[in-house]
């Protein structure tokens, strides 16, 4: 029973630690975009939070872990259930850390909106993507579908949470198209750059701690104490990826910039996400520099490819997403795969290319239907709405005051106490 | 009066492609077309204002005082005149007509606005005595620009014995402050690099010119500040890169080695501008356009350059500990 507590207490404390993530992203993404979106972007976190949350609760669960078939769930609606049985997770507390990691993977498919779309559109597209998009895939590897069936291994989301953002984000960023200014008549692309690295910083760090949950957590249990474990192979492969990243921007540009020495960090954390609790700390090293190797290269093609992603939200948690799925298929070990009945060790240790084509057809089908539904939807709400993207001038005058009516620096604009006939002192 | 200067711009025009093979005969080219143009600038001016006041001297500065200009180019000059300050104001009217005369012909006006239509750039002896020790002293990054510029100078009509003056006067300075030559390093030791670890070329990443190389900043500025900073330390006057070679052949034999490789950028510069459309497109070479021959050439130039510079420091920085 004491463990049994233990256990609801490190899960609900992983809670905690995944949902301060949205801190992360509101750091982030604010730091990385322009001044004059600042205060939508921290809000729409908030409130797309808000709307993610209830519609998990009433739909989204129940899509994932109620009983139903290959490809849904389909029981277990509007969640409630005080029960414990004493072993295991209460599940209220699965509950509760199971709608974080929906949350997240929600927040980065708005990375792929940043900067253009309408408030509208992240309110009709908050729900779609909670109701239909990300509980099919977590159902399919997660709650017992055809993936899960074939033993596909995602420790804690490599391709549940961030591929599936992901590629939500990269069908918005193909139907809202770039952000004015990004691409110049010839084809060449210029730099928007973030409003505050300090910002994005911190925003990694705040991801980064937050992780230790999203990866430790996701072992359900205390027993063995294996979570450390997990949290130690989390924290190689960011280290690794942020001075992989560093290294080849200064190697290709002669700078190493700061920017790109952050994604470095989180693609580290993406691409460990997977294989977090199937492989030795040497290989999420490698993992990790792998990660923040691919992840520049990753920024590079899109953006060749005039696909403007403010955030990089396609290069850190797609390209990389991949990548950390497929690590599995060569490096999980015997032990804390076949071992344990979850799925099969990886190339390198003897699994032959079993594991790794498992990991394949569950990247290519998770992404597909991600990105085709996501698609579709934008493409519809495009249609129905009268466009999801803001007018030419709303962009220009920036989010916050189009779609919010204020501002996230209000020093900047006009002050009462400046206005004619202000009093100095009503007293 | 415009439609002199519009002729002249066609004249520029239809030779241009006869002189710009060679890098010497083009310069010899920019400047006849603007002694022309500085000439008829001044006959405007003298016959609304009548015959200028006091004896003056005006002169190039940048790549045209080094006698270094590509196909394109924009204006860098001065004037220094031997009158009161009441002298100012024709000169000032003179600087203007220049620059708007060179600008219909097909220079630039310059962005830092170095040019004799600024007050900062048209001065009495005096003033330009003092403002040289103004910026010699002046704890700034920005001043010590003013006058590398400066110093990179060359009278185009009238008395150059006053620029001469003033490079005694800045070299009198300099004697009495050796710690300048520290300064003058810090100031052009930044260096944008044109190739990576890997040994291969750093372009442009980001906006129109992306792909494409600075040759100007990557390849000739080590070059020339390098030759600037020996010609400070041996009180050299010529501006040109080339003489100061000659001038320090002697003394550095070693430094002196690195001439035909200036030579070989000057030409190489040349060849790839021809297809330039603009000053702004003019210190920028797409890699697309260079084939292997060509890119193994340009490394070479850049490395040879970084070299050149290094042994500059060195010698620069051993001088300074001798102090």
């Amino acid at each position: 029973m004491e463990i049994a507590l233990m256990d609801n207490l490190w899960v609900i404390l992983g809670t905690v630690l995944v949902f301060l993530m949205l801190g992360g992203f509101i750091l982030l993404e604010a730091g990385s975009t322009r001044m004059k979106n600042a205060g939508h972007i921290a809000g729409k976190t908030i409130f797309t939070a808000g709307i993610g949350s209830l519609v998990f609760w009433a739909v989204g669960f129940g899509f994932i872990y109620g009983e139903g078939n290959w490809f849904i769930g389909l029981s277990g609606f509007f969640y409630g259930d005080a029960s414990f049985g004493g072993e295991g997770l209460s599940p209220a507390v699965d509950f509760m850390f199971q709608m974080m990691f929906a949350l997240v993977a929600m927040t980065i498919a708005f990375g792929g909106f940043a900067e253009r779309a309408k408030l509208s559109s992240y309110v009709i597209f908050a729900i779609l993507f909670s109701a239909i998009i990300y509980p099919v895939i977590a159902h399919w590897i997660w709650g017992g579908g055809w993936l899960a069936d074939h033993g596909k291994q995602d420790f804690a989301g490599s391709t549940v949470v961030h591929l599936t953002g992901a590629m939500a984000a990269l069908a918005a960023t193909i139907v809202l198209k770039p952000r004015i200014g990004k691409y110049n008549k010839d084809g060449s692309s210029n730099d928007i750059v973030g409003h505050n690295q300090v910002y994005t910083a911190l925003g990694v760090l705040l991801l980064w701690v937050g992780w230790f949950g999203f990866n430790g957590a996701s072992t359900f249990a205390v027993a063995d104490a294996f979570f450390g474990f997990v949290i130690l192979n989390t924290q190689l492969a960011a280290a690794a990826g942020a001075i992989a990243a560093m290294f080849v921007a200064w190697v290709l540009t002669g700078k190493a910039d700061v920017p790109t020495t952050l994604n470095g960090a989180l693609a580290g954390l993406v691409a460990i996400t997977a294989p977090a609790g199937f492989v030795e700390p040497w290989a999420a090293v490698i993992i990790g520099l792998i990660g923040g190797v691919i992840v520049v290269y990753s920024m590079k093609m899109f953006d060749k490819a005039k696909i403007d992603d403010p955030i990089f939200a396609l290069s850190v948690h797609g390209t990389v997403g991949v990548w950390g799925t497929l690590a599995n298929g060569l490096f999980a070990v015997p032990a804390f795969s076949s071992d344990i009945g979850w799925g099969l060790p990886g190339l390198f240790y003897g699994g032959g290319f079993s594991q790794l084509g498992v990991q394949i057809m569950g990247v290519v089908a998770s992404g597909l239907y991600a990105f085709v539904v996501s698609f579709v939807i934008l493409k519809i709400m495009d249609k129905v709405m009268g466009g999801i993207r803001v007018t030419e001038e709303e962009e220009i005058v920036g989010l916050d005051l189009s779609e919010h009516g204020g501002y996230g620096y209000p020093e900047n604009i006009h002050h009462p106490d400046e206005s004619k006939g202000a009093i100095w002192n009503s007293n | 009066m415009l439609d002199r200067y519009t002729e002249m711009k066609q004249w520029r025009k239809n030779k241009m492609e006869t002189v710009s093979a060679n890098p010497f005969t083009l310069n010899e080219w920019h400047d006849e077309i603007i002694r022309i143009t500085v000439k008829r600038a001044l006959d405007q001016v003298q016959s609304e204002r009548g015959a200028p006041p006091a004896p003056f001297v005006f002169f190039l500065m940048g790549s045209g005082g080094r006698f270094e200009q590509g196909i394109w180019s924009d204006q860098d000059h001065g004037l220094i005149f031997h009158g009161g300050p009441h002298c100012q104001d024709y000169f000032l009217t003179l600087g203007k007509e220049i620059a708007v005369g060179l600008d219909l012909v097909g220079y630039e006006l310059c962005d830092g606005n170095v040019m004799a239509s600024n007050p900062m750039w048209c001065q009495s002896i005096h003033g330009w005595k003092q403002q040289i020790s103004d910026w010699l002293t002046e704890a700034s990054w920005t001043s010590l620009r003013y006058f590398s510029t400066f110093f990179d100078s060359r009278g185009l009509i009238g008395d150059n014995r006053f620029l001469h003056d003033l490079k005694d006067h800045s070299f009198s300075m300099i004697h009495d402050h050796p710690e300048l030559f520290l300064r003058f390093i810090d100031n052009v030791d930044l260096i944008k690099k044109g190739i990576g670890v890997f040994g291969q070329f750093l372009p442009e990443f980001r906006g129109e010119q992306s792909g494409q190389i600075n040759i100007k900043q990557t390849t000739f500025f080590p070059y020339v500040n390098a030759l600037r900073l020996l010609a400070l330390k041996e009180k050299i006057y010529v501006p040109s890169t080339l003489s100061r070679f000659q001038k320090i052949k002697h003394l550095y034999p070693y430094i002196h080695s690195f001439e035909p490789y200036f030579i070989q950028l000057l030409y190489f510069r040349l060849h790839f501008q021809q297809n330039a459309r603009s000053y702004q497109q003019v210190h920028f070479i797409s890699l697309d356009d260079l084939s292997k021959k060509d890119k193994k050439e340009l490394k070479w130039l850049m490395r040879k350059g970084h070299d050149l510079f290094s042994e500059t420091k060195k010698i620069i920085e051993d001088g300074c500990s001798r102090w």
